[in-house]
């Protein structure tokens, strides 16, 4: 039996993000060549509540499989449930459009990936500017929130490399800065220190729990280092919250 | 929005040059293939615009005639009665007068009974009155035999010496059974004046048939014998020049009339057919075609390539359209600049073309390469780049966030 969350409903209400009794199944193949047989089902997650407010940082843990990704891609608008609600910056994702959802992530949401994912052409002020470029954000403007950014950061000598001249800390602290770019009430970070050593997975740690005093962070580690900067971890087993500590 | 649509196309911008420095391949390969098909269309639309300006088929200098709007350009050898070109002879000597032309005449053409020397029945020859130079050509005719001016015009009196030479070709002399020496009579008592045939000549216009039967006279002469002294009239303006740049002195010394520029009846025949255009056609559809499937082959490998980092762009809110903007400027902006290598593969591809035509045929240019050809080619650059980016941008919106973060 899954052990559940479950908010109170003026806690969901202050939430950055708040998933009430979620669950989400894939189908995996086609059930055959002539559609004879049942696809197989996988159940990713299983009823899992959770709600995040501003200025908490809070960790998802779990061995492979568990749900951690499949959870945090529900909380940044980037997958809809098939069962349960998931509240982002007060509207339900599920009734959402994929237009909208984008639009959604761009104003509420900053995701830091476990590989940078930064694009390898752009310098990192570039990189940085990346949302203010959709939000429709002037030159002048874009320079200079993306510049005060890489500055909060450490990396004002650096506006102009490019990703492939920055180590991996700096590319995963111009990463942070580009999820901060649009001011968001909710930053995820899937294994934010996973490709990094262990002090520069600090440092960008500390990094993230200094954001949290304004916005809502959560971050699906496997690494302990950074589930200790967590005001909370939820344990994610077969789908099923495991227990929250 | 117009902030944002300039945004985009600056990410796209810098993409495209940083992936030059990155791993250019790809790119690269697009470039070449776009440049290819547009270098081979500027080519070959620089042969057709060589054929089209009618000086490439013969090199031996370049004659341009004046010749009156509605007359049939196709025609112009034989074409008479039509609207008339006055005040011909100071016209003519006006043109004359510019160091850069050999020689110019007017051309008045009359078709003109004549009796048969034998039978007395009334024969029709095309009669042309032209001002002889030395040793020069009209109609195929050599005005060698004439006596060269025209001593009849006498500066407008029309009371100069009358000099009643006449040159036949072998179609006419065989028609009216007249030979060198020998006297012409007009049918119908035309003129009182007298004709004598100073030479009979091979040449002249070719018809279907065969040769028109044809005399050279003075124009004056002529003018006399049908009335057309009265305004100094003539059909055409002959000028013979090598300098082509003498027709830009051309347009406009008459209005309703139109320059044309020829080297003989067989540079005539190809101007006027519709052969540069659709020479010109075939090299743009070729290029488009070629050009896209490049383009969208290797856009499409490119787009597959880039998945991650399109599915990065999803991921952060940027818009399936914003995306799509950038894929299509990518696309647009390699095609751009294959289109500019294109121009210079284009220009060492015409001087390669008029390189072997000289060296082959004795022809100085047979391919032109004019400015606007550059345009042309970074327009026909424009579109293969816009069309070729309906795959690439379809690919890219199909892109799923998911597959980043799963990544």
């Amino acid at each position: 039996m899954a052990q559940q969350q479950v908010p109170d409903s003026d806690a969901a209400a202050d939430a950055a993000v708040a998933a009430d009794a979620v669950s989400r199944s894939y189908t995996r193949g086609g059930g055959g060549i002539f559609g004879g047989g049942d696809a197989p089902t996988v159940q990713a997650l299983n009823e899992v509540s959770m709600q995040v407010r501003r200025g908490e940082v809070v960790g998802i843990a779990g061995p492979s499989g568990s749900g951690k990704s499949t959870l945090l891609h529900l909380l940044a608008g980037l997958d809809v449930p098939t069962s349960g609600t998931v509240t982002l910056a007060g509207d339900d994702v599920s009734t959402l459009s994929g237009r909208q959802r984008a639009r959604l992530r761009l104003d509420n949401v900053g995701i830091v990936f476990q590989r940078f994912h930064l694009l390898d052409a752009l310098s990192a002020r570039s990189n940085v500017a990346l949302p203010l470029v959709e939000l429709g954000y002037s030159k002048g403007r874009r320079r200079e929130r993306a510049e005060t950014l890489l500055d909060e950061v450490g990396l004002d000598g650096r506006l102009t490399h490019k990703p492939g001249q920055l180590s991996g800390g700096e590319q995963q602290r111009v990463a942070l800065a580009r999820a901060l770019a649009s001011e968001p009430a909710l930053v995820v970070a899937d294994e934010p220190t996973g490709e990094l050593d262990s002090e520069t997975g600090e440092r960008v740690l500390d990094l993230l729990v200094d954001i949290a005093d304004e916005q809502a962070v959560v971050l699906a580690s496997h690494d302990q280092q950074a589930l200790d900067v967590c005001d909370r971890v939820v344990h994610l087993r077969d789908g099923a919250v495991e227990r929250v500590v | 929005m117009l902030r944002r649509f300039r945004a985009l196309l600056g990410v796209a911008f810098r993409r495209v040059t940083g992936r030059l420095q990155i791993a250019p391949q790809r790119v690269l390969l697009s470039v070449l293939g776009v440049a290819l098909a547009v270098g081979l269309m500027v080519t070959v639309t620089g042969v057709s615009l060589g054929l089209a300006s009618q000086s490439v088929v013969e090199s031996d200098g370049v004659d341009y005639w004046i010749v009156p709007e509605q007359a049939d350009v196709e025609s112009i050898a034989i074409s008479t009665g039509g609207v008339r070109l006055g005040d011909v002879h100071s016209t003519s000597r006006d043109i004359a007068a510019d160091e850069r032309v050999d020689y110019a005449t007017p051309v008045l053409l009359e078709l003109v009974p004549i009796e048969d020397a034998t039978t007395g029945e009334r024969k029709y020859v095309l009669a042309a009155g032209v001002i002889p130079g030395e040793s020069t050509d009209v109609l195929g005719l050599s005005t060698e035999q004439l006596t060269p001016g025209d001593p009849h015009y006498a500066d407008g009196s029309y009371d100069g010496p009358w000099t009643g030479e006449v040159i036949l070709n072998d179609a006419a002399a065989t028609v009216t059974n007249t030979s060198s020496g020998q006297s012409l009579s007009l049918a119908g008592n035309a003129t009182n004046r007298s004709l004598t045939v100073a030479n009979v000549s091979t040449g002249g216009t070719e018809a279907v048939g065969g040769t028109v039967p044809m005399m050279l006279v003075h124009l004056s002469e002529l003018q006399t014998i049908t009335g057309a002294s009265n305004g100094d009239t003539a059909d055409q303006l002959l000028i013979s020049t090598n300098d082509p740049s003498v027709r830009d002195s051309l347009e406009g010394r008459y209005d309703r009339t139109t320059v044309v520029s020829r080297s003989g009846l067989s540079a005539q025949q190809v101007s006027t057919s519709n052969l540069p255009l659709a020479v010109a056609i075939a090299a743009l559809l070729s290029a488009v075609v070629v050009g896209v499937l490049f383009v969208t082959t290797l856009m499409g490998l490119e787009v597959s390539a880039d998945r991650e980092q399109l599915g990065t762009l999803a991921a952060l809110g940027v818009s399936a359209r914003s995306r799509s903007i950038v894929v299509a400027a990518e696309t647009v902006i390699i095609s751009l600049l294959g289109g500019g290598v294109g121009i210079a593969v284009g220009g060492l591809g015409i001087l390669g073309v008029n390189r072997l035509g000289t060296e082959t045929f004795g022809v100085d240019t047979v391919a032109v390469f004019e400015p606007r050809l550059a345009v042309y080619a970074l327009v026909v650059a424009f579109g293969i780049g816009l069309v070729g980016a309906a795959y690439p941008v379809l690919l890219s919106r199909r892109t799923d966030p998911l597959e980043v973060l799963s990544g």
